[in-house]
């Protein structure tokens, strides 16, 4: 921990940099991954434990997964997984070295827009 | 030669030696899970509205098993890089980083070993 006060760059929103696709897409992938990390994985957690447990507790989950908000916290995390993966996929990309062009980073920002809406569709047309 | 002003060395402004690790994990976490990303979203989709017994019957192949464990280990050490670096962004009270640093990795192992032992016990019926 430093003693004395240093320089910190702006923060992305706000007044210094413009807003664009590529710091929407950065921000949009951070709370994807935090929407997972509060939501989505303690849920998968719960169904493991659910099901280890028996039936009953079994029954209660799944009916509340039934349920309007438990449909709701389906879809989110459907689409955050979506997301997030296309987001990944395109940091594993940059971190090869390859697709650095800002023509590109914007055409692989709308490619994973459009790419994770259609899996969210037809992961949750498959399985609702 | 030490270039660095000692000052600067007993504040902690420099490198901590470690830089790479954490980038390095946070990359290979998320091969495995990008690799097994087709395995996660097909088991989604067939045990969507599953009853008890069909997805008892899904967890009972060891094949299955093993993949839940392995994701488990993956999805909590990603989650646990990925929610330190938001709290070491966002978090600028020392004491209150420190803690949610120790939670957060803590509830990861947890969440973990809890995941594994019930897939354990799903997958060998006891």
């Amino acid at each position: 921990m430093s003693t004395s006060k240093r320089p910190m760059s702006p923060y992305m929103l706000g007044p210094y940099y413009k807003f664009q696709i590529t710091s929407a897409l950065s921000i949009l992938n951070r709370l994807t991954g935090v929407f997972m990390s509060l939501v989505t994985a303690p849920l998968l957690l719960c169904w493991l434990i659910a099901l280890a447990s028996g039936e009953e507790a079994y029954s209660a989950l799944a009916a509340w997964l039934g349920s309007g908000l438990g449909k709701l916290v389906i879809a989110a995390s459907v689409f955050s997984f979506s997301f997030h993966l296309f987001g990944g996929i395109r940091h594993l990309i940059w971190d090869a070295g390859w697709m650095m062009e800002m023509p590109q980073v914007r055409a692989s920002g709308w490619l994973a827009i459009i790419g994770s809406v259609l899996l969210s569709i037809v992961v949750l047309g498959a399985g609702l | 030669m030490n270039m660095q002003n000692p000052l600067a060395r007993v504040r902690g402004q420099g490198s901590s030696g470690g830089g790479s690790h954490h980038w390095r994990s946070q990359r290979y976490s998320a091969l495995i899970l990008l690799l097994s990303a087709a395995w996660v979203l097909w088991m989604g989709v067939s045990l969507a509205g599953a009853d008890f017994a069909t997805a008892s019957v899904a967890m009972s192949s060891p094949v299955n098993a093993g993949m839940v464990i392995l994701m488990a280990g993956a999805v909590f050490y990603h989650t646990q890089l990925g929610l330190q670096v938001v709290i070491e962004d966002y978090v600028h009270i020392a004491a209150l980083e420190f803690f949610l640093l120790l939670f957060v990795r803590f509830a990861c192992l947890v969440a973990f070993l809890i995941s594994a032992i019930a897939a354990l016990k799903l997958v060998l019926g006891a």
